[in-house]
């Protein structure tokens, strides 16, 4: 695997997708159909979006993600975003980005343990 | 990092953003800026870039270590020659976009500096300059 690009990988259910740290705009684009793509070969029930190692995210990476997000739960998934760094979300909530009501994890364990609890029954907005 | 250091990157391709990314975060990690002041300036920098890119046909960014009363900081500047802004009160405002984003990133790089002036001539071109200044 390039290590600027981004890893998909199916545990059980669940598709784990990993950011780079610094993707170019062409791979944060790709994030749209290599999570889609997946989701519909693996049947995957949702998907984990490991941003653990992200330094920047500006606009149109989380809009990206955002997209993203709404696409897989249009297809009955469930998007959970793990592990944003500290410096990375005050800039975030500085500059006015929000993630819609896209779920958020600590940590790829913690985005796990929530998935093989209970379902989510929020409905998309 | 001294106040005499500088560079520049010439920003014609969507690889270059990532090269102006990486250039602006080890200059304000040499100028002593801490974890979170890098992000919010790497981030400012990012939406900036993208700009010159998709809105201008590229340009070039300029940065230079700055400092005023013992106090340092870094001043970026984003030079390029397109078509200009017409209203540049009405591209700082929140929500406003004539491309496909989401209209956040000149107001949203704004919020994450002290200071963002933009000098734009229609048909000519436009300069965009910020400065963040470490806290001592």
């Amino acid at each position: 695997m390039n290590a600027d690009s981004i890893s998909v990988i199916k545990v059980r259910d669940i598709l784990m997708v990993t950011m780079p740290p610094d993707p170019d705009d062409p791979t944060v684009s790709a994030l749209q159909d290599k999570v889609l793509s997946a989701m519909e070969r693996y049947e995957a029930k949702g998907v984990v979006l490991d941003i653990s190692s992200v330094e920047t995210l500006d606009s149109f990476f989380a809009r990206t993600v955002s997209e993203t997000a709404q696409m897989v739960t249009l297809m009955g998934g469930r998007t959970i975003i793990a592990g944003m760094r500290p410096a990375v979300a005050v800039t975030a909530t500085e500059i006015g980005l929000t993630l819609g009501n896209i779920e958020t994890a600590l940590s790829v364990d913690r985005a796990l343990d929530m998935v093989t609890s209970k379902p989510r029954s929020k409905k998309l907005q | 990092m001294n106040a005499a250091a500088q560079g520049e990157v010439q920003i014609q391709t969507e690889s270059d953003i990532v090269i102006a990314r990486r250039t602006v975060r080890e200059a304000a990690a040499q100028t002593g800026f801490n974890l979170t002041d890098v992000t919010r300036i790497v981030t400012a920098s990012s939406e900036l870039a993208r700009n010159l890119f998709k809105y201008a046909g590229g340009g070039v960014m300029r940065w230079r270590g700055i400092e005023d009363k013992g106090c340092l900081g870094i001043e970026l500047q984003f030079i390029d020659q397109g078509p200009g802004i017409p209203d540049t009160g009405l591209a700082l405002q929140e929500g406003y976009s004539t491309g496909d984003g989401l209209g956040m990133g000149l107001p949203g790089a704004k919020r994450l500096v002290d200071e963002l002036e933009i000098q734009s001539v229609v048909g000519k071109g436009t300069k965009i300059t910020l400065k963040k200044w470490r806290k001592s």
